[in-house]
């Protein structure tokens, strides 16, 4: 992992100065030229993400969930675990600027064996289009319910793959956080109970916010790790808009 | 009967002695355009015999009886019979209650007309008799289509070889055998025209002006004076190939190398045609069982080799066979068109815009999906109109899926985006509401009253409510019987 503080790129200006005659052409100064390529790669982690000056994240749609995620965003593909130890904590509700952007692209979402049954009307009041939705049905075996997240995730359309599955071992995790690499897509994993060690390359918790259970609309997301943050973080915000919090 | 292609075929060699090789080929009149290339004068200084060298005899074959049942179902038995006529003709057209084939060309291998009619006869009558249409058919051969149909149409089941016989022929019929409008009919009686050769003896030009230039021209077809376009009977394409294997094979992986190159040979066959497909059956053929099948089903037609071969193999690894494999036999149940990928011009910034992405892929995984998981693995759902909570989402089998589904209004209260499969009682002790942990009411209530039509009306008060944990539950009470509550659903 290369760390690059600010005083590094300082003395560019003046190599800027010094190479123009010679390194210079239409494409912009070697400065830009460097931060372009320091940009261009998600693994490369500069010191001055958490200050918010990367921005190769997807923006959340949450300002103070932005703040605490490197790259100001959840990251362009990889695994992202979600943990709730319950249902109806907001894991979905958290996700729906993201679902928003993936219909906005047209691309669709997979939902992989949902616990429940999806609520049409919900989703269209949520602005998202249902027919871009592809649900593998709720029953469905744990084997091929990654068997499907692994092929949708080579599929180009497929923007977004959703799954609960609870229990998965270290290597199966591995395994899909690789295949979503490589399929660049983004994967989310929702679970009951957080695992030490996970190689994902989001792990967040959602749980209610501390301020009180009357709140409807508030709640406490903790990043337990991400790529690139140092230690845990958390923030509490509004998951709703002003309409629909009662 | 004395052999036709004598008699009319030796004029034809006097006057074109350079072309006899030639002569002998059958040529149907569609070939006609051929003549303009025909660099002797001779040709053009005695058409109707040059015309007779090339003529061909059709046999027309009409079922009167046809007339009585609805179209698509006489194009149906039409298309039946085309194919049994395939028998003798390579050439079969069709026509209203009719069929045409060109029989010259098979005259000799037959051995003459008489046992190409009984031939025919012996084909047609049976499935006539099936379909419970009678047993017989009125026909009729002359060197013209129209003609032919014309003949066969009066009823005399005549047979004309010599053009030039033919308009002498014809004549004698009666102006009915003419397909014509009520009115042109009144008109021809009128006139005092009874048989056709009273309208031959009639001016050309006065005919045009009364009648129309397609009267005329339908006229002069008769006669082989003027082109004949006709639509001629294609038969659908088959395939189905077989392989028989030298030994036993459990392990069906051990299959694909041989479907692999049955693949081949059926992808080299649909290039070949520029077809397509979107359905097959892949049987493996046991010792002793019953035979077992995979039908393979496409969302979009394919011929490509490495796709269908990878449906194959997803499809094997959910399969066991009952016994040893000792034979592969691969079906075409549906040809399609073949469509080219790329043919817009402007995909790349169509793909930019997003909403036009190439579905192809998409296609492909779902192909995948439903061939490992089944049909009904992969759902879709949709928004209904509807008041009652259960009932306004649809889940449907993405197979199922119509390509334009209606945009329905929603309630505006908050809706939560999990509805549990049934709701789930809740339990109140004291004041308190419980489901594993006690229950506190946040806003509410929505009032739901539909139903009361049907009898099992649906009386609810919708709360939305937040447990000790933090889970954020949509809760409702029964407005009737015990005023029960219940969970419904979670606002995840």
């Amino acid at each position: 992992m290369a760390i690059l503080r600010d005083s590094v790129t300082q003395p560019e200006a003046n190599i800027g100065k010094a190479f123009n005659d010679i390194a210079c052409n239409s494409r912009g100064t070697p400065r830009t030229r460097v931060n372009k390529l320091l940009h261009s790669n998600p693994n490369l982690w500069r010191g001055c993400d958490m200050a918010g000056q990367g921005f190769h994240g997807v923006a959340t749609g949450y300002r103070e969930l932005d703040d605490i995620l490197p790259g100001r965003g959840w990251p362009r593909s990889g695994l992202v675990e979600v943990i709730a130890r319950h249902s109806g904590m907001g894991e979905l509700q958290l996700l729906i600027p993201l679902m928003q952007s993936v219909i906005k692209q047209g691309k669709w979402i997979l939902w992989v064996a949902p616990p429940y049954l999806l609520n049409a009307p919900a989703l269209t009041q949520a602005g998202i289009d249902v027919d871009q939705i592809l649900i593998v049905k709720q029953d469905t075996p744990c084997k091929d319910a990654l068997w499907s997240m692994e092929k949708a995730m080579q599929t180009e359309n497929c923007g977004l793959v959703l799954a609960w599955q609870n229990w998965l071992p270290g290597k199966v995790l591995r395994r899909l956080q690789l295949a979503a690499e490589a399929g660049d897509t983004l994967a989310i994993l929702f679970k009951r109970n957080d695992s030490k060690y996970s190689p994902s390359s989001l792990r967040l918790q959602i749980k209610a916010s501390a301020t009180g259970n009357r709140d409807f609309s508030r709640a406490e997301v903790t990043v337990i790790k991400a790529r690139g943050n140092f230690r845990p973080l958390s923030a509490q915000f509004s998951l709703y808009p002003e309409s629909l919090s009662a | 009967m004395e052999d036709p292609d004598n008699s009319a075929q030796k004029p034809a060699a006097t006057a074109g002695s350079r072309k006899s090789g030639v002569l002998k080929l059958p040529l149907a009149n569609r070939c006609e355009p051929d003549k303009q290339h025909c660099p002797n004068g001779e040709s053009n200084k005695n058409p109707t015999k040059s015309r007779s060298i090339r003529q061909s005899l059709w046999y027309a074959l009409y079922f009167p009886q046809l007339s009585e049942l609805s179209e698509s179902q006489q194009t149906q038995i039409l298309t039946e019979l085309a194919g049994l006529a395939e028998n003798v003709s390579a050439t079969v057209s069709f026509h209203s209650q009719a069929l045409v084939c060109e029989i010259r060309s098979s005259l000799r291998y037959f051995g003459g007309i008489d046992n190409i009619h009984s031939k025919l006869q012996s084909l047609i009558v049976p499935a006539l008799q099936t379909r419970s249409l009678g047993d017989s058919f009125l026909y009729a051969a002359s060197p013209t289509v129209s003609g032919s149909l014309l003949l066969a149409r009066s009823g005399h089941n005549a047979l004309v070889y010599q053009k030039e016989n033919l308009r002498s022929a014809l004549g004698k019929l009666s102006v009915d055998v003419l397909d014509l409008q009520k009115e042109q009919r009144r008109r021809l009686h009128s006139m005092g025209v009874r048989k056709i050769r009273d309208i031959w003896r009639l001016p050309t030009e006065g005919l045009h002006k009364r009648f129309g230039s397609n009267f005329v021209n339908s006229l002069s077809k008769a006669v082989g004076k003027s082109p004949e376009p006709t639509r001629n009977y294609i038969p659908s394409p088959e395939f189905s190939a077989s392989y028989d294997l030298p030994y036993e094979v459990e392990n069906l992986h051990y299959l694909l190398p041989i479907i692999d190159e049955i693949l081949i040979k059926l992808r080299d066959f649909l290039i070949q045609r520029d077809l397509s497909t979107s359905r097959l059956r892949l049987s493996m053929i046991h010792e002793k069982r019953s035979r077992t099948e995979i039908d393979i089903g496409l969302r979009q037609a394919t011929r490509h080799r490495d796709h269908l071969l990878l449906l194959i193999e997803t499809h094997f690894a959910q399969l066991t066979v009952p016994a040893p494999v000792v034979g592969l036999k691969l079906e075409v149940k549906q040809f399609d068109a073949f469509l080219s990928d790329s043919e817009a011009l402007v995909t790349e910034e169509q793909i930019e815009h997003g909403s036009k992405i190439n579905s192809k892929n998409l296609d492909q995984f779902i192909e995948q999906l439903h061939a490992r998981l089944g049909d009904d693995a992969l759902k879709s759902i949709n928004t209904v109109a509807e008041h009652c909570p259960e009932y306004a989402t649809q889940q449907l089998n993405y197979k199922d899926k119509k390509a334009e589904m209606s945009v329905a209004g929603v309630a505006n209260n908050p809706r939560p985006f999990w509805l549990l499969d049934a709701p789930i009682q809740l339990t109140l002790k004291g004041s308190k509401l419980y489901h594993r942990e006690a229950i506190i009411l946040i806003s509410g209530p929505e009032r739901i009253e539909t139903y009361w039509w049907s009898g099992q009306d649906i009386l609810r008060d919708y709360y939305i409510a937040r447990d000790r944990n933090g889970s954020r539950l949509w809760v409702f009470r029964e407005r009737r019987g015990k005023r029960n509550w219940f969970l419904h659903g979670y606002f995840s």
